[in-house]
């Protein structure tokens, strides 16, 4: 089926960006444990970061919203709950990316 | 009518094999990290809302169990990471013999173990 199909690439394209940029946040959130508020929003509001950031957030929702399509597919069997489950799903990950870009673009504005 | 069906052999009485419970731990793991990546969100929000609520985060990070649930986080992320680094290459054939498949399950073991203690040293 196509939409399979696609979604089978889109998991695996979205788990290779994730790799390198999974290695960088955690490294990073070392980091983080030892700044305070004014030096984590300087570290935002470099493009560099917040670019990778971003693109690390939206590859994990994305990989995240397909893996929890497919937990669903598989375990819940009536099509009506199945439906609901899905639409669910897709609305907090798509909120989740709007908000993590709304986010940014805050930051990035609160130290002009 | 339904209830008189034959039962399949139920879960429990399977002897464990080990990629069956690296797959489970796989999902598992999986699914908590898309929770965990919600409160990443939740995060970055309550830095974006300015300095008057990021003591919500202070307070939350001051407790001892935050520290536990993040040391769990971690081994979840790098088993997801170096099990799905796995599983990329078993998407294209390569690595399917099963004794590749029982090394590099032990390699995913040690590699996740040895990632989280050079984080955990490392903070």
């Amino acid at each position: 089926m196509k939409g399979y199909s696609s979604k089978w690439i889109r998991q695996r394209s979205t788990s290779v960006v994730l790799v390198p940029l999974t290695f960088w946040f955690v490294y990073n959130c070392i980091i983080f444990s030892k700044l305070n508020y004014s030096d984590l929003v300087l570290f935002f509001s470099s493009y560099l970061n917040s670019s990778l950031f971003l693109l690390m957030m939206i590859s994990m929702l994305v990989h995240a919203k397909l893996g929890c399509e497919t937990i669903i597919t598989d375990y819940v069997s009536k099509k009506k709950l199945k439906t609901i489950f899905i639409l669910i799903i897709n609305i907090i990950f798509f909120l989740a990316i709007f908000v993590s870009l709304i986010s940014i673009v805050m930051i990035i504005n609160q130290n002009k | 009518m339904t209830e008189n069906r034959p039962l399949s052999p139920h879960l429990s009485i399977h002897k464990r094999i080990p990629t069956a419970v690296f797959s489970i731990f796989h999902r598992f793991t999986g699914f908590a990290l898309s929770i965990g990546s919600i409160f990443i969100v939740l995060w970055i929000a309550i830095l974006a809302l300015g300095p008057n609520y990021f003591f919500i985060y202070k307070t939350i990070s001051s407790f001892l169990i935050f520290k536990i649930i993040l040391f769990i986080w971690t081994i979840g992320i790098f088993f997801h990471l170096f099990n799905g680094i796995r599983y990329f290459f078993w998407s294209f054939g390569i690595g399917m013999k099963l004794k590749t498949v029982h090394n590099s399950s032990y390699l995913v073991i040690l590699l996740t173990f040895l990632s989280t203690i050079i984080v955990w040293v490392a903070v």
